[in-house]
């Protein structure tokens, strides 16, 4: 009886953080502003790397911008999602998570309703950028099912990055220091990763790095669908690590959720 | 079965060794408001936790509405309503919005849950500001709004940890009318915390004084006070070292109007007495021919304040808290005081 109300239970928790979102106007202004801030300015900068013949075949096209779309969008996926776990610190502290918890409601369902809104809201901030980078003159050789697939592959690593925030943050007592520890993770993860630039360009050591970063996998998945076509013998195996990582980390999230409460 | 609560033995013990709660038994009667009286860190709000099932007792058990809290908690959960001292309404969200969650939480099908949600608004009178943002209200709409969460799915029983808290006398004395209409209209029973001595005195059918996680006494109000005798004399001496204070004492003691003595820093001597106001003459003339005289005396009503401290031996302080809870304490005065 518990489990035939799991996905209302689910769907409610949801319910709760989109409005809640959708009520911060400054911060969706901001979903628009900071990847327009980012395209024009770094795409700017770095377009005339481009009129290299040599860093062209690095980068596979000969746009900068078409390059680095995937990048942005998968770089904002990670920065909203690694915050993810703030939201059930302050449910904490607010007392919120009490009031749900004294509900009958799934005690899954709790961080599962988290999890899709933080994926939707990195598939809806995905969709602004590839908006705004079609507006910039970047064309997606795949069309509109590449965009979706980029979307997707956009909200997954978004899912990623908040089950790990997620469960961080239920092992953690205070706001401030998950903040700081998800600062530390992220530039790291972007800067050791295929997002800005090819990892042919990379020195060796670093190429070690960015091949086993899972935010390279992401990128270069998307990066072949926008610029290349649909190649499945080289988006598979990301896809499928990619989908390995997310039930990993949100298995272990929902554990160490449920390890909190208890 | 006239017991909403049965609680057996229940015992919380912290990681860390700390005894929050310590085979604690009681029972809550059908209809009634039952208060939980104590200062913060007594054990108030664990024991509600565990009688909520939010935490799991680390001994002993409890039913409520016959239902074991071990076995069969989800059940449990939907007999309840739990208002936490957190006040936690969603600001960001509508007095409605609010309601239609919580109403989505509870699983009640979408034209019950909107009828539902128009009776609880109109039983805390929030109808007019249902569609205006939570971080418009004020601090006792808020609390009326957070009560009306607690009520939506209909429960046996409400849980209000420390409902006033925060809140100036004025909001006070009105949460109290709406508890009051609950247990008078809905014949709810009302499970209630709080470290106010008055509101518990006013507001309770029958109290329970806990402090460091034992309950100390259980009884209705009039006669927690009444145990203590009709009247409590208060005198401090005006001179006389500690042994001549205590030679002046064990005279008091061999009057027979005087039941007991007890000293505190705050107060001074209290004399518990069943002769009235005539008393304090006696006192007076029963050390007349001591070295230690009195400086200061008064006469006056037990109060709630007097029990406590007969009970515990000391008055109602606030106990040492952690960061964190120190911080969650501010936050909800701030959340109140506006």
């Amino acid at each position: 009886m518990k489990s035939a109300f799991f996905f209302t239970d689910i769907y409610w928790v949801f319910w709760r953080e989109i409005k809640k979102f959708t009520q911060q106007r400054a911060r969706i202004l901001m979903l628009v502003i900071q990847p327009l801030v980012w395209l024009v300015l770094m795409g700017n900068s770095m377009s005339g790397l481009t009129r290299n013949p040599m860093a062209a075949k690095m980068l596979g096209t000969g746009n900068y911008l078409t390059f680095m779309t995937p990048g942005i969008m998968i770089m904002t996926a990670l920065f909203g999602g690694v915050f993810g776990g703030t939201s059930i610190m302050w449910d904490r502290r607010l007392g919120f998570l009490n009031k749900m918890l004294a509900a009958p409601i799934h005690r899954a369902a709790i961080p599962l309703g988290k999890l899709l809104s933080i994926g939707l809201q990195t598939i809806m901030q995905a969709l602004i950028i590839a908006c705004i980078s079609l507006l910039l003159g970047v064309r997606f050789i795949t069309g509109i099912p590449g965009v979706i697939f980029l979307l997707l592959i956009a909200g997954l690593f978004g899912m990623i990055m908040a089950s790990i925030s997620l469960a961080l943050a239920a092992n953690l007592k205070s706001i401030e220091s998950l903040m700081a520890i998800s600062n530390f993770l992220t530039m790291p993860l972007m800067l050791t990763s295929n997002a800005m630039f090819p990892i042919s360009a990379m020195p060796s050591w670093l190429k070690v790095i960015a091949n086993v970063n899972p935010l390279s996998y992401a990128v270069s998945a998307m990066r072949t669908i926008a610029t290349n076509g649909w190649y499945f013998n080289q988006i598979w195996l990301p896809v499928v690590m990619l989908i390995t990582i997310a039930l990993i980390t949100i298995s272990v999230s929902i554990k160490m959720f449920y390890r909190s409460i208890s | 079965m006239s017991n909403i609560i049965e609680s057996e033995g229940l015992t919380k013990v912290f990681p860390g060794g700390l005894v929050a709660v310590n085979e604690v038994s009681f029972a809550v009667q059908r209809g009634e408001i039952f208060g939980f009286l104590g200062p913060n860190g007594a054990g108030k709000s664990t024991t509600i936790a565990m009688l909520t099932t939010l935490i799991r007792p680390t001994k002993g058990t409890a039913r409520v509405a016959g239902i074991d809290i071990l076995k069969q908690p989800y059940q449990v959960r939907l007999m309840l309503g739990y208002v936490s001292q957190d006040l936690a309404v969603e600001d960001a969200l509508t007095g409605f919005e609010n309601l239609k969650l919580q109403a989505g939480f509870y699983h009640i099908p979408k034209i019950e849950a909107m009828r539902r949600i128009a009776e609880v608004l109109e039983m805390v009178d929030l109808t007019d500001r249902a569609k205006d943002k939570v971080e418009t209200y004020s601090g006792g709409m808020r609390k009326r709004l957070d009560i009306a969460c607690g009520l939506i799915h209909r429960p046996q029983l409400l849980f209000l940890d420390e409902p006033t808290l925060g809140l100036d006398i004025q909001t006070r004395r009105e949460i109290w009318k709406y508890i009051n209409h609950l247990r008078k209209e809905i014949k709810m029973t009302i499970f209630v915390t709080t470290h106010y001595m008055d509101e518990a005195d006013s507001l309770c059918d029958r109290i329970a004084i806990i402090d460091k996680g034992i309950i100390k006494i259980l009884d209705i109000p009039a006669a927690l006070k009444s145990s203590l005798g009709k009247e409590i004399v208060e005198f401090r001496f005006a001179n006389g070292s500690e042994e001549e204070r205590k030679l002046a004492i064990s005279q008091l003691c061999r009057l027979d109007f005087i039941t007991n003595v007890n000293f505190t820093e705050e107060k001074g001597y209290m004399a518990s007495v069943t002769n009235g106001e005539s008393s304090v003459p006696a006192i007076f003339e029963a050390l007349r021919d001591f070295s230690a005289k009195i400086g200061s005396i008064s006469f006056k009503q037990p109060s709630l304040d007097d029990v406590f401290l007969h009970c515990t031996g000391h008055e109602m302080r606030e106990e040492k808290a952690d960061r964190e809870t120190a911080f969650k304490s501010r936050m909800i005065m701030r959340r109140t005081r506006r």
